[in-house]
């Protein structure tokens, strides 16, 4: 990880944010009735990317659209013709600003599954061509738990750059990856940080760290719910579930889609969308079968998929603690509160 | 791209389509283990999993052996005529231990439909009969009209290093083998030897449900054997998330399990 940081203050902060957005495509999140999502922004004015409060949804679509056409075509008298679409995967290079790091965790949490056996072409090629500017959180929000999980948040190295508001006043820029590094000294911000600046950054994380209302032990939880398949608890905790998805849709790490055809007269499109194991029809199968028929079945998939088989296929927690999802729930469920409950029956 | 070179109606709501790629060198090279499976695409109507029920053995072409079961299956059966061209994707997952069961007695157990992966594992042994010592088929389905393949099954029955058994649920007037479920008759005619014997068995949930009680009362081990498992698919990739059983994906750790293997996995298929 590098360790190269300028500092300056919030006038420096912000000619920082105007040299990106006047360079290169940038995303920002944007304010709409109180609530917050990444839009492409051509002027700071339009954005803010020190919002205390985080994105409604996550960034996920900017990597991994809602609905992507994946293929066209074509029938004629000869046969069928298949060809591309023509969206593009981004070719050239665009920024993120006021990304929070468990947002760019979830990226890294993504591309275990991305990246494993078959590439996801197009989801690579927007990584490499983004630029992800974090900005670390002063305070923890009311449904976070990021600090609890299996990852370094102080560490985090899941974004390419990151802003510290130090508690001296000062603001620290830090180049995290090669990618934000070259960002940095590319920008007019010069001001290499003083000597005490690495102080300054763990000071600011202790304080961050304190802040928190939720927390749990992951070690804990997750070797209990290895054990806990047959939990009745399942029932109780999902009871209240509408499966309206917006949870999975929401959430920075969920990846379920679904593919599906649309053609009119001799024309044709593929589209890969969304999907959520909270869905009824997930695992339908023809015939009628349907291995997960019940609401607690499809939780405790969500629940054990996010905090047990993802840990152990690809090594990290498929839940980055963002708390979008216990926000955004028309019910309040929130899954530390799952996890949680559930495996509180085991001594 | 493939085009529909063939299609044989094996039963009411069964058909199997012969398939040939429209570009002859892909054809050449596009090799399969019996046990692999294909997303077939019929454009606009959407896409299914569907095994490869010929073997590469017998290559220029391949088979998939379709049920009409749902809405992209019935819509196969109703507008796909031969000559028409089709989507596939694949091969995928993982295939039927062929160099472990080399050298030992193999009891295929099927039932209706999934006699297809068997059917590729069957003439991959065939073609390659001095690998493989003795040979015995177990095939049922509900009625004679609803066994696929009845052709086939014809010359395996003349073929003297094959042991073939029929079996149908209920008793028809012409019928002149085995009347009975699938596991009965397993346990009261079949009544396999478990030395050196591997058994690869697949069917509906329930047939397999009961085989597996009935060859562990005749004491077979776990691990021999072999099953291949149907799980909701739709990338085949390993990305969608639609196939797992805990933290396997059906699709790329699969479809073929040992029952050892599927008796480490939660209960959930
Ligand atoms: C490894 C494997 C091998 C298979 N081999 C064969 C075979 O050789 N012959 C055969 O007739 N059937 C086979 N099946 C089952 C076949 O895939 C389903 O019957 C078929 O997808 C049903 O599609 P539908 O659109 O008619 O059904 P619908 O219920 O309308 O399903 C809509 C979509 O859901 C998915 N889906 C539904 N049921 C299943 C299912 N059981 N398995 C996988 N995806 C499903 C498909 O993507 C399908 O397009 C196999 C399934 C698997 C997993
Ligand atoms: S958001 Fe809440 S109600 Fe909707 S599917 Fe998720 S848990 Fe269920
Ligand atoms: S499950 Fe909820 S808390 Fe966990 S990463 Fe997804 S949206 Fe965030
Ligand atoms: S079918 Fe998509 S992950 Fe297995």
């Amino acid at each position: 990880m590098s360790v190269f940081i300028v500092e300056t203050d919030k006038a420096g902060l912000q000619k920082f944010y105007e040299e990106i957005i006047g360079k290169f495509e940038t995303y920002a999140p944007v304010e709409k009735f109180d609530k917050y999502d990444y839009k492409k922004v051509s002027n700071l004015s339009e954005c803010n990317p020190d919002s205390p409060i985080e994105t409604t949804m996550s960034l996920k679509p900017l990597f991994f659209p809602k609905t992507a056409k994946i293929m066209k075509f074509q029938e004629d008298s000869s046969g069928t013709t298949l060809s591309e679409t023509d969206e593009d995967p981004l070719a050239g290079s665009r920024v993120i600003l006021g990304v929070k790091h468990c947002d760019a965790r979830g990226l890294q949490v993504l591309d275990q599954v991305y990246n494993w056996d078959y590439i996801d072409t197009d989801y690579q090629k927007r990584r490499i061509n983004t630029v992800i500017v974090s900005t670390r959180c002063d305070k923890a929000g009311n449904q976070c738990f990021c600090t609890s999980l299996d990852y370094d948040v102080e560490n985090s190295d899941a974004h390419d750059v990151r802003i510290v508001n130090g508690l001296d006043g000062k603001i620290y820029i830090q180049g995290v990856t090669e990618k934000g590094e070259k960002l940095i000294k590319s920008s007019s911000i010069q001001q290499p940080a003083s000597d005490g600046a690495k102080d300054e950054l763990s000071k600011h994380y202790k304080a961050f760290d304190a802040s928190f209302r939720l927390k749990m032990n992951y070690t804990e939880v997750n070797a209990k719910l290895q054990k806990l398949f047959d939990s009745p608890e399942f029932e109780t905790v999902s009871s209240n579930c509408i499966s309206c998805n917006t949870c999975a849709f929401i959430c920075p790490t969920c990846h379920c889609f679904k593919i599906s055809d649309e053609k009119i007269k001799d024309t044709g499109v593929r589209y890969k969308s969304y999907d959520s194991c909270n869905n009824g029809y997930f695992t339908l199968m023809a015939g009628g079968h349907n291995p997960r028929p019940v609401k607690y079945r499809r939780w405790r998939q969500r629940s054990l998929h996010k905090f047990v088989y993802y840990k152990e296929r690809f090594g990290m927690n498929l839940c980055v603690g963002c708390g979008h999802c216990a926000i955004s729930c028309p019910v309040n469920i929130s899954i530390f509160d799952v996890v949680n409950q559930v495996s509180k029956i085991m001594q | 791209m493939c085009k529909v070179d063939k299609i044989i109606d094996e039963t009411p709501d069964v058909r199997t389509y012969r398939l040939i790629m429209n570009d002859p060198a892909r054809m050449e090279t596009f090799k399969w283990m019996p046990g692999q499976f294909v997303e077939f695409s019929l454009l606009g109507h959407g896409e299914c999993t569907f095994c490869i029920s010929s073997s590469s053995t017998r290559p220029g072409y391949f088979d998939c052996s379709i049920k009409r079961a749902g809405v992209v299956t019935a819509d196969i059966h109703s507008q796909l005529e031969e000559g028409m061209d089709v989507g596939i994707r694949g091969p995928y997952g993982n295939w039927f231990p062929t160099e472990e069961i080399k050298g030992k007695n193999l009891l295929f157990v099927g039932g209706g439909i999934g006699l297809a992966p068997l059917r590729s594992l069957i003439q991959y042994c065939i073609d390659n009969r001095k690998d493989y010592k003795d040979f015995t088929i177990l095939y049922g389905a509900r009625t004679s009209a609803d066994m696929c393949y009845k052709e086939e099954i014809e010359e395996w029955k003349k073929n003297p290093s094959l042991k073939v058994i029929l079996t149908i649920d209920k008793p028809e007037e012409t019928w002149k083998e085995n009347v009975g479920v699938v596991p009965k008759i397993l346990e009261e005619v079949v009544k396999p030897a478990v030395e050196n014997t591997k058994v690869i068995t697949c069917g509906p949930p329930i047939m397999i449900k009961y085989t597996l009680v009935s060859l562990d009362k005749l004491g077979f081990a776990p691990k021999d054997v072999i099953t291949t498992l149907e799980m909701k698919m739709q990338c085949g990739l390993g990305k969608c998330g639609r196939c797992n059983i805990g933290s396997t994906y059906v699709c790329k750790d699969g479809p073929v399990f040992t029952y050892e293997q599927l008796k480490s996995l939660p209960d959930e298929f």
